[in-house]
């Protein structure tokens, strides 16, 4: 900055700039976290007990719940990660000048739930694609169609969510893409290194965060979202957000503190998480800010 | 065959190999719905719809709520976009060029919002709007709909001023300009392609929320996606169909709109 | 100056929000003492918001097409329906009550079974309003069973009847010419058929019901007792026929019965595309809407299952606690209940379901009328229908096949 006279001046306006964002998040979360917290300690007529934790830890459905709901949340951001950044790689030149970068908002345009059910229009056994290998006469009848959807293993949810998670990856490397001075990856090349080396050592620390941070982001997102195991899960292990839904809703109020609970844990996992990610990238991405300041 | 693989070059064939399969996995689908919403009972192993017909849209345009909610999902939209605006630009601007101790706590502070099951926080919420007299209205849901869309426009807010830098500020500011002066001839029409971005992924987010809408606007803040979800659970596909299109319209529209106020509010300060 | 401006919009909308505008209206005793004349004077020129959920455009469109003008013009009463699931609006109705709302934005709501017993408890309504109703005096009567309880819950009069209907199998005609007529029949029909049939989860209440007949044929139907009171002893006597049931066609089911469609929609996807030969579900005439838009084959006709019997379920309207308008409410009602609501109710190319009125009850002219209605080719006879029907069970049986179910069938 203007060096140490404009310290104070600085630490004032960090103060007025953030606190209206924060302030309003804070309220909102804050409020609403707290409350919940309550409410899965609180039995309907208002006694406190910790009841719904102790059911839910001595329960063996609701840790398969947990690990089908992190693998899938973790396999579709890895996937969704991939593909987004090879395709981030390729076509950031075409991007810049043409407005086909239109065609990437699609997807983002499409509300979770009606992605849910293309999938399923497109990949269960009934589905186009088992309609065209039957037309072409690759399957005798269409439960020779491998199950995509609602299996065990959740494929369809991960079809799903990489389907609407890559434009968001896009959406998110393109900026740094930009930003990335790629004459360093030429003066790699030039120094002997291969494509991989320049990706290493040029583009990759600039990514770092960025993906770190979608990651994050995604992990805690599909590990709470509703539609779309909803729509494209297995009966059981079924997925954690179905599980307190269902809780949620059941004819039967007294399951509500253990909605609760079965959605508390989840957020803070994703939270914990959070934390330990973007607190060890952050000093990596200051150094990389105020070198570019220079 | 081989005379066209040799005239393009390696790049021009990956980069259109890449259109290829652009359109194959987001305009097909696109197609495949608009070609639902007409049709009458397409089954297996029916490539194509063997009937059309206009029934699923007749239904949507004939709910009388049709036209009311699509003005109040603008509305709502419309404040979602205002207020992310307003509270996501001075944040992020100091987060991108300040550091000081702290800084990852607030920066998933800000983030925690999208971390925690937007139910969760909504079931938690109601008693509190419920009691400042925000529920069941405007007002309440366009608040709660800062939840989940105020951390993605933070960071895209913030990746533009981190595209930015401080030195064409600093620059300017040595040069005599004021800070409004700054903004609004330096840092806005760089944070242009940003604020696009930050628009109508927050508009669009905002949209797609059933559950925070329906449990903070308890049914009077009737938007889009309160009149299209319980049709999820009907089996009428071309409904279906048929308001998933609208859904995506409305962002389109919604943005087309934007775009032209922006365009003119360009032309205005350029003039000054 | 950026930062202070937000701080007084900011300032601003909590000022405008804390204005409380609860001003209560008249007490709940007030409007139960008058009478009907004056309730139906009161209730001129306001407006009523129904919610209720809106996922099916026959039952929208008798409501907005049909209801709303006619109240208009007879009633001068302005209705308007929001579309809200039942959860959603019970779980409102509960905030506001731990949040001592007494002035709400519910007229109206449409419920029964588990959500009633849950409202009543909670203490989520009105009050006892149903016999002041002239159509529920004249049509239905205090001393009808539908009247009295709803699911093993009494009904004290918190809710009234709206509509009727029976549970029911749905089957592709070219690909069965003689439908199962028992359970015994339908277990060959699964067995000769794998993969051809499935029923919903239990967590759906329709998947429920269909596991609740099996456990009136288990008990040897002693249906009465169960649709009023929740009884472990007879539950011992039938739950053995239940599960066994269950287990001896799970391998025969659709995928095995490793996992079960999550919802009736679900099932009926799996119906409409031929994935499955049957499907089922309560309405006895909710096929004929389907057929017409193309989701169901033309070919699709119903069956019931003679032995144990078809169940029927009555579901109702009812009056939140902090109604702001509980005349206008209880007028809305009682139109609904009047036999020209119920009769356009039963009109296929609306909604097709069957009256709560009592058919000895009405004149002859109504009589007639309902006669003279062609309920669709889908749908079975009047007298084959409540030959074979059976009441609902308490809401107690539906728990315990939510909680055993999945320990029972699905862990297995």
């Amino acid at each position: 900055m203007n060096g140490q006279s404009g310290f104070l001046n600085n630490k004032k306006r960090v103060i007025t700039h953030l606190l209206p964002a924060l302030a309003v998040t804070m309220l909102l979360v804050g409020y609403g976290l707290w409350s919940a917290i309550a409410q899965s300690f609180q039995t309907i007529e208002g006694e406190w007990t910790f009841a719904s934790y102790v059911q839910l830890f001595n329960s063996h459905t609701f840790f398969h719940s947990l690990k089908l709901t992190f693998r899938v949340a973790i396999l579709s951001t890895l996937l969704a990660l991939m593909i987004g950044l090879i395709m981030t790689r390729m076509l950031y030149q075409f991007f810049k000048n043409s407005s086909s970068k239109i065609l990437v908002w699609i997807p983002i345009l499409i509300p979770h739930f009606v992605a849910g059910y293309l999938v399923y229009l497109f990949f269960s056994q009934s589905g186009l694609f088992s309609s065209l290998f039957y037309q072409l006469g690759l399957l005798d009848q269409r439960s020779d169609f491998p199950i995509l959807v609602q299996e065990e293993f959740g494929i369809g949810m991960i079809l799903t969510y990489v389907w609407k998670e890559v434009p968001f990856v896009i959406l998110m490397l393109l900026p740094v893409y930009y930003e990335i001075d790629h004459r360093y990856g030429e003066v790699v090349r030039t120094l002997g290194g291969n494509k991989w080396d320049a990706f290493k050592t040029v583009e990759f620390p600039w990514l770092l965060p960025v993906i770190v941070e979608t990651s994050v982001i995604l992990v805690a997102f599909i590990a709470s979202a509703f539609e779309i195991p909803y729509l494209l899960g297995v009966t059981r292990p079924e997925m954690l957000p179905v599980r307190a839904y269902e809780w949620f809703y059941d004819g039967d109020w007294s399951k509500r503190p253990l909605a609760f609970s079965a959605m508390i844990l989840p957020g803070v996992l994703a939270l914990l998480l959070a934390m330990l990610c973007i607190g060890a990238v952050q000093q990596h991405r200051l150094r990389m800010v105020k070198g570019r300041g220079r | 065959m081989r005379f066209v693989f040799t005239r393009l070059g390696k790049r021009e064939l990956v980069t259109s190999l890449m259109v290829v399969i652009f359109i194959a996995f987001f305009i097909l689908p696109f197609v495949v719905v608009t070609l639902k919403s007409f049709s009458v009972g397409w089954r297996f192993p029916e490539l194509l719809p063997q009937a059309y017909s206009l029934n699923g849209w007749q239904s949507i345009f004939r709910d009388p709520s049709l036209r009311e909610s699509i003005v109040t999902t603008l509305m709502v939209g419309l404040y979602v976009v205002l207020l992310n605006l307003l509270l996501s630009l001075p944040a992020a601007k100091i987060l991108s060029i300040c550091s000081f101790k702290g800084k990852s706590i607030i920066e998933i502070a800000l983030l925690s919002p999208i971390l925690i099951p937007g139910m969760l926080l909504a079931m938690g919420l109601q008693f509190t709007m419920i009691r400042f007299g925000l529920a069941d209205q405007i007002l309440g849901v366009v608040l709660v709909h800062l939840i989940p869309t105020l951390p993605y426009a933070i960071r895209i807010m913030r990746a533009g001023y981190e595209r930015l830098g401080t030195s064409l500020g600093e620059q300017a500011s040595v040069l005599g300009a004021g800070p409004y002066l700054r903004f609004f001839t330096i840092s806005l029409p760089l944070l242009l392609p940003s604020i696009r971005s930050l628009m109508l992924l927050t508009f669009v987010i905002s949209l797609g929320q059933y559950a925070l809408t329906a449990i903070i606007g308890g049914g009077n803040v009737m938007t889009l996606s309160l009149l299209y979800y319980p049709y999820f659970s009907s089996s009428n596909e071309a409904v279906i169909a048929g308001f998933s299109i609208l859904f995506a319209l409305l962002p389109l529209l919604f943005i087309g709109g934007v775009e032209i106020v922006l365009r003119l509010v360009i032309r205005a300060v350029n003039r000054v | 100056m950026k930062i202070k401006f937000m701080f007084c919009m900011l300032a601003l909308f909590f000022i405008v929000a804390c204005a409380n505008k609860d001003i209560n209206t008249s007490s709940k005793e007030d409007v139960l003492t008058k009478d009907w004349n004056e309730i139906a004077k009161t209730s001129k020129g306001t407006e009523v918001n129904l919610f209720m959920w809106g996922g099916d455009e026959g039952i929208n469109q008798y409501i907005d097409e049909w209801a709303k003008p006619q109240l208009k013009e007879e009633y001068g009463i302005t209705l308007k329906r929001q579309p809200m699931n039942t959860e959603e609006f019970m779980q409102k109705l509960l905030t506001e009550k731990k949040a001592n709302k007494r002035n709400g934005t519910i007229d109206v709501i449409w419920i029964n079974g588990a959500n009633f017993k849950n409202a009543k408890q909670a203490d989520l309504l009105f009050g006892s309003f149903s016999q002041k109703l002239p159509n529920f005096q004249k049509y239905i009567g205090t001393d009808n069973q539908i009247a009295l309880f709803d699911q093993g819950t009494k009904i004290d009069g918190l809710e009234a009847p709206w509509g009727n209907v029976q549970y029911v199998f749905h089957y592709n005609s070219t690909h069965i010419d003689n439908p199962p007529s028992s359970l015994e029949e339908l277990k060959k029909w699964i067995q000769d058929h794998p993969g051809k049939f499935t029923y919903p989860n239990v967590s759906d209440f329709t998947g429920n019901t269909f596991v609740k007949h099996l456990l009136v044929k288990g008990t040897g139907e002693k249906s009465a007792l169960m649709a009023e009171e929740y009884n472990k002893e007879v539950i011992q006597s039938g739950e053995k026929y239940v599960w066994n049931y269950l287990k001896e066609i799970k391998p025969d089911l659709w995928r095995e019965g490793e996992t079960y469609p999550e919802s009736l929609t679900k099932l009926d996807t799996l119906y409409s595309q031929g994935e499955v030969w049957m499907t089922m579900g309560f309405n006895e005439a909710r096929a004929e809407s389907l057929i017409e838009n193309g989701t169901f084959p033309k070919s699709t006709k119903s069956f019931v299952l003679e032995d144990p019997g078809s169940i029927s379920n009555t579901h109702y309207l009812s009056i939140p606690f902090n109604s702001p308008n509980p005349e206008g409410a209880m007028t809305v009602i009682n139109f609904l209940e009047s036999p020209e609501a119920q009769i356009a109710k039963m009109d296929p190319t609306l909604w097709g379901e069957g009256t709560v009125l009592n058919f000895n009850m009405l004149n002859k002219m109504d009589q007639k009328q309902i006669k003279k209605i062609n309920r669709g080719d889908s749908v079975l006879s009047a007298e084959l229908l409540s030959n074979n029907k059976l009441p609902d069970l308490d809401t107690g049986y539906t728990e315990w096949i939510n909680n055993e179910w999945a320990k029972r069938i699905l862990e297995q």
